[in-house]
Formats: C-alpha cells, structure tokens, sequence
C-alpha cells in the first residue's frame, strides 16, 4: 500500500434511505499526497454523498472507505479532524465572530476539553492566515469580508486544524473570476509547497482541468471517466455525460471545454 | 307586624329621600318600575319582576331577605345561603354566565355582577329581548343601592328600604377604636393581602381591628413576607371554613411574622365574610367575637 | 477588568438585596437580624441561582436551536409547569413542595414530550422542531391549564396563575439548597459542552468535520438546559428576559467563546435578577411587582445601550 495515499474509496456503493436509485455506484477514489484530485460531474452525480462516504459520514451498503488504512467510520473524530480538514459548501454563522476568532476554531481538534489555547495555537492560526493572504483582516467582522476573502477565512481555518489533507466542496460557487483564480492559485499553492493532499469538487470543469492533477468525472452516481485531466476531459465523455455538445481546445496543455450552441455542429 | 310595616314605610320614604341623590337611582314612591343601573342603562319592567335570575351569591341573599326568594328562579352554583336557594335550579357559575342556560330558565329579569365579560352576557341577553341589570357590589357602602334598586324591580320596595336603611347605617358608622391589628392573607405565594379598598377592611374596622395595609388604596395587592412581618399585625385572618392554621404557618420564612410564629389565626367562614351581604351586621358581630375569643 | 466590574456588580446586587427592605433594618443589625437571614438572604441566594442558571440555559440553548431568539421558556416548560402546579391544586394535594415538584415534573413531561418531536424527522435532534415542537406543547399545556381552571370550584386555582407569576417570594433555605444541589449537574455538562457549542455556531456540517459530536453535545445541552429552566420554574415561576437578553449582552461584552460566555452569563444572570427583585420589592412598596416586568424593564434598555456600542465600534 502506497504510503502517500491517505484517504482511498475502493467500489463504494450508497442509496439514501427512500430513493429510488443509488447514489453512489462502485466508485474509487484516492486521495495522495501532494497531489490535487478534483472530482468533477453534473447536478446530483454524487459528488457530495462520496464525500460524506469517504470521510465515514455515511456507511456504504458496499465497497470500503479507508483513512490511512483504517476504516473511515471507525475514526474518532476528533482524530480525524487533526488529519483531515474540510471546507463544506455551506456555513451558516449563528452569531458574528471576527476572522482571527473564527480561524481559530480550526485548532480545536487539538485542543483538550478544559485546556486553554497555547502559543502554539495562536502561531498555527497566524500562519494559517498567512498562507491564505487573510492576516490583515485578522480583526474584522466577518460580515465586512467580500465572497473571496471569507471563502479563504475558511480555507485558513481548515488550514489551522494543521491536516494532511485538504478537503473542498464547491469552493469557488459565486466568487468572481479574480478571487475563484486566487483560491485554485492558493491551492495548488499548498499542494505544491506544503505537500497537501487536496480533493475539491468543482462545477467549474475549465479550472479544474488547469490546476488539478487528477479528475474524478461522475455521472449518476458512477465513475464515467478517471485519470489525468487530458485523458478524462475529450469530447465524446464530457459530451454524454453533461449532456450537451461541447468542442475541447488545448490551453497551455490542458483541455478546455467550450460548450457550443444549437446552431453549431 | 303592620305597625312595623307603616314604621319602615316611613323611614323608607325618608331615607328614600335623602337617598335621592345618591348613586344614580331614580326611585319615584309609585308608578314605572324603572332602575338606571351601575352600567348607567335604564332598565323598566312593565310589573315587578317574577322569574328573577341571580348570577351572584349576594344577589340571591338580598331576593331573599327582602321577600323575594320564592321569585327567583335561577342561581349559581355558589349561591348557597340562605339554604332554600340550593333547591333553585342551578345556571352554571357564572363566570362567565351560560347565556344560554339562563334564557332557559324564561327569566323577565336577570341580575348580574358588573364585570366585563358581564357586559357582554348582558347585551347577550337583551338581544333576547331579557331584561338585565348590572350592578357594582364590592364594598360595604354598595349593599345600601343595589337592595334599594333590587325592591324597586320586585315591588318590595319596603322591606328592601328598610333593609338599605339598615345597611347604609352599617356602612357610615365610624370605625370602633382599634386597639388591634390583623393583616388579611388570601394566598401565600406569592403573598396577597387584602387593601383598604374591601369589604374585609371595612368589616374589621367596624369589628374594632385595624388591618396593617389599609394604606393600599386596591381591594387586594402582592406583597412580600417581610413587609407583613414589618407590619407585625396581632392576628393574621384567613377565610376558612375549619380551624386549622394554613399549611405556609409551618414554613421558617413565615415564622418572621409574629402573629404567624404565635399561632394567632383568625378563621373567617366563608359564607358569612366572603361576599358583602344583607348579614353583613351580623358579620361584624361575629368578627367582634372572635376577637375577643382569641384574646 | 470586565471581570472584576462583573463580580462588584454581583457583590453590590447581593449586599443591596440584604441591606434593603421595608422592614427597615439598620445596618449595624444587619448580622443579627432574623428578617435578614430568614428572608432576604434566601431570597437574594435563590435569585441568584435562578438569574445564574437561566441565564446559562439561555446560553445554551441559543447555541443548539440555532436561534437567537430562543428563551429557556420557549420550549413548552413553563406551560408544562403551570399546568403541573394547577393539577396539584386542583387535587389538593398537600404539603410545602406539592406545588413545585408538581411543577417540576410537569415541565419534564413538557420536555420528553418536545424531545420526542424533535426526533422525528429521523437520526438527529431538529433544532427547527425542537422550537415549533415547544411552542406548540406550551400552547397546549396552557390550554389544558386555562380550561382545568374555568371548569373546577376552587379559587385557589386562580391564584395558581399568580404563582405562576409570583417570583421570588417563597424563597427559604431550603429551596436555596435542593437548587443549589440540584443545578450544578445540568450547569457542568453545559460547561463541558463549551468547544464543541463554539463550533456548532458554525452549522452543523462543519463542527462535525472539526471535531464535535454534534448529536451527543446537541442531546445533553438541551436537555440540561431545560433541567435548568425546569427547576427554576419550580422555585420561582415563569421569568423571562433573564434567559434571552443575558446571553446577548454576554456576546457583545465577552465575545462568542463559551468557555468565558459560560461563567460570565451566570454572573450576569445572577446579578440581574437580584438587582431586578429588589427592585421589585421596593419600587411600589409596601406592594410588590412581578419580577419578570421587572427584569424586562431593567434589561431591555441595558441591552440596548450595548447595541449601539457594538454597532458604532
């Protein structure tokens, strides 16, 4: 077994309780180190229940889910929290915090029930802070940052929790083309320098495709295609599986989707 | 008995009379049977009344003690003195009254307690083409009008004067020199005593104790333990039936009063002191008693 | 510095509360005086605890209904309280603690009942329904108590109502202790749940993947917090205020974090409700004002004034 390798998805296979069809369908996935894996298909493929599945959020009727070779579900999570660091689609702040305040809620995976926070902590936040370009608004309200500098406020708490691997669910949803570029930038960034494992799920094929190493394309819940961003992105399979017509062009050797219109062949 | 009868008429017209100007009542010698009541509504029967329906336990003792007990033909379940109104059919409580139930007993007069949901029962009951009057009955001084107005719509007019007569006396007599006090507990928590708007407080001063909050203009208030202890009233009286001190007399808070700590109770029945009423002198006599009982 | 202001203001509220009274007590018999140990140290002791516990209740609950709106009594207690002291004195049942343990236990009915409801979407406690589930259960609990109360004889039931409202007027030592007994239990397990609350203010996706056992810390957190509110409302009736404006106020001065939210609200709770209830026994002497208006009156301006320095900084 690879030791790079810390979170892998072999044949995984879910229904939520009701439906009418799987959700997930003998998918696999494996997540290394230092490597960028984006995970990538349209609405309701699945992307978010594999994620649930592998960090053991969800039991698979079938397949494994392991961590570092052990059973994602048998992870404490506290444990887990330590290795692993997740920024959900969604955060819904109850009460307004300050950006140093919230970061800081990503060291306390490692932080005792009774224990106060030591120099260590406050080091790791700063430092988290710092990777993501957010120190100077250390002392500001959240509710005063725009889309782009709250989106790496939360990168820069998944960053304080010091995990091997990063994990991000739609991260770039309503940011504009400046602050999504400096997000996959900062990622690819961590993933280069600091040897992190990254799996994002992404709506934004093109992006992925110029920063990722490796592609997870879904389709109604199974793989359609997976490997290299050149391999898994031509015509014909991102074509059936978005379900419209698409021309790929090459862009600094990377494929590029161009969804075509109606009239065009 | 008719030398009597010809006394009280007299006196009845006198204090008719001076009357006269009191609380808003127009009470001509013969003629329309008409009343304005504590509503400020005239109401005028074309007789006197005959099915009468009380909807308060002191309403249905004045019918009584003024003779027209055998009119009533409808009370409240809490209507329980003089013991023949037990045999009355019963309208419900009252509270609020059973419009219904009481149209059901085909009254040509229903008497009730002003109170808001009152009024409402009363427009009620009017729409029905039911003669309905309101009147105030919460102090000693209101007993003197309502039996008066009561006489008029029954045609009892004499021995109900003679009966206000008596009341109004009641009421304007000055208070008995009090060397004692007591305080009026109705409930223990939170502690509510009753003020010096109330039939109670006139009554013990007429009995010759003074109660420690007449001060409190309101016929009842909220007050705290300590503000009772400060007081330090001789006796503390409860409306009860039996003689049994309240349960709070064991409690160590209460003990800080002394009359509490003593084991100084008064016990107040409660048909006799609960309500004004036409016995209301008897009352007095009684309350006098237990002073000096407890003594 | 805002904690040593914090625990003057306690001080000052509890020797206020002990010094102050119609009975007139002169300072130098303070130490001596029957009136003071029998009646206004029990008093401002239970008030305290009450505003304390309230407060954290408040506290915690704001955190796991995910609502700042969300006041202790919210949750269906103080109707399934006031419905268990109206039963108990419909029945006459007798003895010193027939009321407040009848009360008690209503308000634990109250509280399995909206337990239960809260499950019922499936795994987990639904915040959403815990807060409809106790409006509704409190609905139906006052009705029930409103409609036991026109139908039976007894005026004592109308004075339930009062009691329900009394406040602070039965305070004896003995309450002092069963309360102080009593509430440290439910007080830890909410301290304990301090980190993981912090991040529940997250959502409940991101404090699972930090760490937090969202369901365990949910489960113990209310139904400790309504343990609280249930035995406050046994000693001392419905008030209200304490348990919604305290934990506001607590965030603008102390900030988001828990672990000092926590032992700041108690103080504070405590510290208003006494201040409230010698208010209250001295505003309208010699009566007395329901302590909940009062507590209202003092917090929602107190509150306020805080707002708009938060606001402007």
């Amino acid at each position: 077994m690879d030791d790079r390798v810390i979170l892998a998805v072999r044949d995984a296979t879910f229904r939520y309780p009701g439906a009418e069809r799987d959700a997930l369908m003998g998918v696999s996935l494996e997540a290394r180190e230092g490597e960028f894996h984006a995970v990538l298909g349209p609405n309701a493929s699945g992307k978010t229940t594999l994620l649930r599945v592998a960090l053991g959020a969800l039991e698979p009727a079938a397949g494994a889910a392991e961590i570092l070779g052990r059973p994602a579900r048998s992870w404490p999570r506290r444990e887990l929290a330590r290795l692993v660091g997740v920024v959900p689609q969604r955060e819904d702040n109850l009460f307004p915090q300050r950006v140093r305040e919230t970061v800081l809620l990503g060291r306390y995976p490692h932080l005792s029930l009774w224990g106060a926070e030591r120099p260590a902590d406050h080091r790791a936040v700063t430092r988290a802070l710092e990777r993501c370009d957010v120190l100077h608004l250390a002392d500001r309200w959240i509710w005063t940052l725009s889309g782009g500098e709250y989106q790496r406020v939360r990168l820069a708490r998944a960053l304080a929790q010091e995990p091997r691997l990063l994990v991000l669910d739609e991260p770039g949803i309503s940011l504009d083309v400046r602050h999504e570029m400096e997000l996959f930038e900062l990622v690819r960034g961590l993933v280069d320098r600091a040897r992190l494992a990254v799996i994002m799920i992404t709506h934004h094929v093109n992006l992925a495709a110029r920063f990722a190493d490796r592609v997870l394309l879904l389709a109604e819940g199974h793989v359609a295609e997976s490997g290299a961003p050149g391999d898994v992105l031509t015509r014909e399979t991102v074509a059936q599986v978005f379900s419209w017509p698409v021309a790929i062009q090459e862009f600094a050797g990377r494929p590029q989707m161009v969804p075509l219109r109606r009239n065009q062949s | 008995m008719r030398r009597w009868a010809h006394r009280t008429h007299l006196a009845g017209l006198l204090a008719l009379a001076v009357a006269a100007c009191a609380r808003g009542e127009r009470a001509p010698a013969d003629g329309p049977i008409a009343v304005t009541d504590d509503a400020g509504r005239t109401v005028a029967l074309a007789a006197p009344a005959h099915r009468i329906v009380s909807l308060l336990p002191s309403f249905t003792e004045i019918l009584f003690a003024i003779g027209a007990g055998d009119r009533v033909a409808g009370r409240t379940t809490w209507c329980d003195y003089p013991p023949e109104a037990r045999e009355i059919p019963s309208v419900g409580d009252g509270i609020p009254p059973n419009v219904e139930a009481v149209a059901a007993r085909r009254p040509d007069l229903v008497v009730v307690y002003r109170s808001g949901p009152n009024v409402t029962a009363a427009e009620q009951l009017e729409r029905l083409g039911i003669s309905t009057v309101l009147f105030d009955l919460n102090r000693l001084e209101d007993l003197g009008p309502v039996i008066r107005r009561l006489g008029v719509l029954t045609g009892r007019r004499a021995p109900a004067d003679s009966l206000a007569h008596v009341m109004d006396s009641l009421a304007s007599e000055p208070p008995a020199p009090s060397p004692q006090s007591l305080v009026f507990i109705v409930w223990d928590n939170p502690p509510i005593v009753i003020g010096g708007g109330s039939y109670l407080d006139r009554l013990a001063a007429l009995a010759g104790a003074r109660n420690v909050f007449h001060d409190i203009g309101s016929p009842s208030a909220q007050v705290s333990i300590e503000t009772i202890a400060a007081r330090d009233p001789d006796f503390v009286a409860v409306l009860a039936d039996t003689a049994r001190p309240p349960a709070y007399a064991t409690r160590r808070e209460w003990r800080a009063v002394r009359a509490v700590r003593q084991g100084r109770f008064l016990y107040l029945p409660g048909t006799l002191f609960g309500r004004p009423s036409p016995r209301a002198a008897l009352a007095v006599r009684e309350f006098r008693r237990l002073l000096e009982v407890a003594q | 510095m805002r904690w040593l202001i914090l625990c003057l203001l306690g001080l000052f509220a509890v020797a206020a509360a002990l010094a102050v009274g119609p009975a007139g007590v002169p300072l130098r018999e303070l130490a001596g005086s029957g009136i003071v140990w029998d009646l206004r140290a029990p008093r401002a002791v239970l008030g305290f605890l009450v505003g304390g516990s309230l407060a954290v209740a408040g506290v915690g609950l704001q955190a796991v209904v995910r609502n700042p709106l969300a006041d202790p009594f919210l949750l269906g207690l103080s109707g399934g309280a006031g419905l268990g002291a109206v039963v108990a004195i419909a029945l006459d049942v007798s003895g010193p603690w027939a009321v407040p343990l009848a009360a008690f236990a209503g308000a634990l009915l109250a509280l399995v009942l909206v337990y239960r409801m809260g499950h019922v979407g499936g795994s987990g406690l639904d915040p959403r329904i815990l807060l409809l589930g106790g409006v509704a259960v409190g609905a139906f609990a006052a009705a029930v108590t409103t409609a036991i109360v026109s139908l039976a004889e007894a005026t004592a039931l109308r004075n339930a109502f009062l009691w329900l409202w009394g406040g602070l007027s039965g305070a004896s030592w003995d309450t002092v202790l069963v309360l102080a007994i009593y509430a440290p239990i439910p007080l830890v397990i909410i301290a304990a749940a301090a980190r993981p609350l912090d991040l529940m203010t997250l959502g409940e996706e991101p404090a699972r993947y930090l760490g937090a056992d969202v369901e365990a810390v949910k489960r113990r957190v209310y139904v400790a917090a309504s343990l609280l509110t249930a035995a406050s409302v046994a000693v001392s009736g419905v008030i209200g205020f304490v348990g919604l404006i305290v934990p506001h106020v607590g965030r603008l001065v102390w900030g988001q974090r828990h672990r000092t939210l926590l032992p700041a609200a108690f103080l504070s709770g405590g510290t208003l409700l006494v201040l409230a209830d010698t208010l209250a026994r001295t505003v309208v002497a010699p009566r007395e004002l329901p302590v909940g208006i009062v507590t209202a009156l003092v917090g929602v301006p107190l509150f306020a004034l805080l707002l708009r320095r938060w606001t402007i900084a």
